[in-house]
């Protein structure tokens, strides 16, 4: 039986999954490799080690899962994280490590360019909002601060460039990844002129940037050996994971907004228009020509309640943090709906959407005397859900929706997603537990559309299979939204405060 | 508690030439010189009973309380702060290695049942923790005790009562090191110190059972969890990062392919050309080649 291949380069790990070309699930694998901190503000990641967990992986997956069932590769589609950076020398060897979306290094050249009149502008032409993360401030760094690499640097490269060109030899990047760089004009898809010269770039330094249905060369020969794949498998460059995960939940038109829940999130929708923030607070990304996919990320999604989890809760076997986090929520189920007056900001890693606040710090505000240890475990999982909530606010300026999709580890517990349903007081749809995620089903579609399965990616995200509706509870949205009103003050008015505290912590 | 010392020279010690000297001492009195800095050859170990004693162990000022356990590698300074015994009941045993080095290597001696392998394990958790001071060591306490009175009776038996109980010293300072100084809650935490230290010593021939001692766990329960955590058996995750280092060698045109093999720890050339291939499909002379013309 013919079958499609999907690749993930995420954050933390390599995913791969097989797919019939019905959309059935055939089997997935992971696996991880570390980031690296060897300063506070530094996240990086062993270029080499990600090729090399990818070779592994794929080889070992094939030779369990696919060729033991006669199952014949005929596509293989690509996504990746965004924000990434790496640098290569004339070689084509890397500089150093990769630096990935997570690190903030730059964050002094991006809030120099924020507040400039060029920023609106780059704004405006690149739809990535200025921030550390995007590749744009990254080489600026590099170019301010380490001149030796970017002197040695022959090009920039995002991981997934990288990996694509160890495989094929080409140097491509999608239109996805490629318009998360801050580096691309989203309107004309070319690398624009203003933001190369910001970084002190020549356009040679980038590589080709390419639709997501764009197949690279062909497979090394010594790769078609080592992986038992034939000379005529199809490779596609893909997409960025966002991107994958808003086509994978079904979500398309203006009718629907997917919610990312993973260690970190966002909020996307997907349609022909750029929105315009004037408070430059949203991405534009490219999906395909003419078609963006738009939101706002948050930096504390279940990293900020994996924290909580690892230091209060009740650890009954060693590193057992799933059966903890099962405790907590059972515990959580008890309290009532806004935790009777306790509220939580999430701003553990400060905070992107919408605040864009680096400084920005995490906090229990409303507590009293009669508050028990259970309504800081539903008072910590509301504030984090608070924050996917303001995003849709600021999303919903630009463009309304009548119903989400959610997505991602923490889409699975009912608690979560009942409590995005009474907080949006919208129906909120997930996919079936033992389907594949969403990343991995957006590449499928990819592939299927590609291989002419489908006409168009509209066409195939409308195929998506959601189940499991959660309806909105009406008492419940009212006092969420009271909280709420309260939060949204805080998140603004404790400016200084968060000034203050993040310039204290920084030197203790 | 009375006072009891044996030193080298005691009969009592005779059946032990690794223990140097043994103590259980109540101090009434300050005397000045009487606990000066010294770095000895030998290992050394101090349980608190009563009262509070401030040391300095290898530069670090540490207070200890009744319940605390101090140990001082060979090599390294201990004393107390002002050069002074402080007021309080101490026991401590000074015992002779056979080998210790800085890199964790340790062999107890023949006296001891401990395999190589669990030697090896203590010895880098030993080294690595770079900790001395461990605190809620009651058990340490009773097993102080328990070598007292096997020394004071010397009923039959007692000599090999005495070495089993000296080793379990050491296998509970271990446990006790790598759980103090590992969260049991955060597991991506410790596998990223467990992975630093891999990296460090990558040429080392690591065993799953002297990585899994590391983290403090058993190593069908340490397996499992890196297995789930990763996607890989603990060696194979090995091997990745053996060959990811072996790729950035081989991308530099200086360093000989043999020494690459041995510096990230494949025992030969051979071994590392095999599994090279199977992964990449190239051998390394081939990869380098490539790598190390330009592009375009």
């Amino acid at each position: 039986m013919d079958c499609i291949i999907t690749i993930e380069i995420g954050t933390g790990s390599i995913r791969v999954a097989a797919f019939d070309l019905t959309g059935e699930l055939l089997g997935s694998s992971k696996g991880s490799y570390p980031t690296f901190h060897s300063r506070p503000d530094y996240s990086e990641q062993d270029p080499e080690q990600i090729f090399i967990t990818l070779l592994y992986m794929l080889k070992n997956f094939l030779n369990e899962k696919i060729y033991p069932k006669n199952h014949k590769v005929v596509s293989i589609c690509f996504s990746s994280a965004m924000h990434s950076v790496l640098a290569i020398n004339k070689n084509g060897v890397p500089i150093g490590n990769a630096i990935v979306w997570s690190d903030n290094r730059a964050k002094k050249e991006a809030g120099d360019l924020r507040a400039s009149d060029i920023g609106k502008q780059l704004y405006q032409m690149t739809g990535t909002p200025i921030h550390a993360m995007s590749p744009l401030n990254k080489i600026t760094w590099m170019k301010n601060n380490n001149r030796e690499l970017f002197e040695a640097a022959h090009k920039f490269l995002s991981i997934k460039t990288y990996i694509i060109e160890q495989l094929t030899g080409e140097y491509v990047v999608d239109y996805s990844v490629a318009s998360a760089t801050g580096l691309l004009n989203i309107h004309t898809l070319q690398w624009e002129d203003l933001a190369l010269e910001r970084a002190g770039l020549k356009k040679s330094m980038l590589a080709d940037a390419v639709p997501v249905f764009y197949a690279p060369k062909k497979l090394k020969r010594q790769y078609q050996t080592s992986l038992g794949l034939p000379e005529n498998t199809k490779l596609l460059v893909g997409s960025s994971d966002g991107c994958m995960a808003t086509l994978g939940a079904g979500v398309w038109g203006d009718e629907k907004a997917t919610v990312t829940l993973e260690e970190s999130g966002a909020v996307r929708v997907v349609g022909k228009k750029v929105l315009q923030d004037e408070q430059q607070g949203l991405f534009n990304y490219v999906l395909t020509e003419g078609c963006y996919v738009s939101g706002g990320p948050t930096n504390n999604a279940g990293s900020a309640f994996e924290w909580f989890a690892t230091q209060f809760g009740d650890f009954k076997k060693v590193f057992d943090l799933e059966d903890c986090i099962d405790d907590l929520l059972s515990e959580a189920s008890r309290v009532p709906a806004g935790s009777e007056g306790l509220i939580f900001l999430p701003y553990l890693q400060g905070e992107r959407a919408p605040i864009w606040n680096a400084n920005a710090r995490g906090s229990y505000f409303g507590l009293n005397i009669k508050h028990e240890q259970r309504h800081f475990i539903r008072a910590t999982i509301e504030g984090i859900l608070f924050a996917f909530y303001n995003i849709g606010k600021t999303l919903e300026r630009h463009r309304s929706f009548k119903s989400l999709s959610a997505n991602g580890t923490y889409a699975a517990y009912p608690l979560w997603t009942q409590m995005i349903a009474d907080m949006f007081n919208k129906p909120v749809s997930v996919k079936l537990n033992s389907g594949p995620d969403s990343v991995a089903c957006g590449a499928f579609l990819v592939s299927a559309t590609e291989m002419g399965l489908f006409d168009s990616l509209e066409q195939a995200a409308q195929k998506v299979k959601l189940l499991e509706n959660f309806h909105p509870n009406g008492q419940h949205h009212e006092t969420y939204m009271k909280l709420f009103a309260i939060f949204e003050r805080l998140s603004t008015k404790l400016f200084d405060e968060f000034e203050a505290i993040a310039e204290l912590q920084q030197h203790s | 508690m009375n006072q009891y010392f044996l030193k080298k020279d005691c009969k009592e010690l005779h059946a032990f030439p690794h223990i140097i000297e043994f103590a259980v001492k109540k101090n009434n009195t300050i005397q000045f010189g009487s606990l000066a800095k010294t770095a000895q050859d030998f290992f050394r170990v101090y349980y608190v009973i009563d009262g509070r004693f401030d040391w300095v162990i290898d530069q670090q000022h540490h207070i200890f309380y009744p319940g605390d356990l101090a140990f001082v590698l060979p090599g390294q300074q201990f004393g107390g702060e002002r050069d002074l015994l402080d007021i309080g009941t101490v026991a401590w045993m000074h015992l002779g290695l056979q080998e210790f080095d800085s890199s964790g290597k340790l062999a107890l001696g023949k006296w001891s049942r401990l395999t190589d392998s669990e030697c090896r394990s203590i010895g880098q958790i030993l080294v690595m923790n770079n900790c001395a001071a461990l605190s809620k060591m009651k058990d340490a306490g009773a097993l102080f005790q328990s070598i007292q009175q096997e020394f004071c009776n010397q009923e039959i038996g007692y000599a090999s009562r005495i070495n089993q109980l000296v080793e379990e010293l050491f296998i509970l300072i271990a446990r006790q090191l790598t759980q103090q100084n590992t969260s049991r809650r955060d597991f991506p935490q410790t596998f990223m110190k467990l992975e630093q230290t891999l990296r460090e010593k990558l040429s080392h021939q690591w065993t799953v059972e002297e990585m899994a001692a590391l983290v403090g766990l058993g190593n069908t329960a340490f397996s499992e969890k890196v297995k789930s955590y990763t996607g890989f058996s603990p060696l194979n995750y090995l091997i990745n990062i053996r060959i990811s280092e072996a790729i950035k060698l081989l991308k530099r045109p200086d360093v000989h392919v043999t020494d690459i093999a041995l510096d990230v720890g494949f025992y030969s050339s051979q071994h590392f050309a095999t599994t090279f291939k199977k992964l990449t499909g190239y051998t390394p002379s081939e990869f380098r080649k490539k790598n190390t013309t330009p592009t375009e």
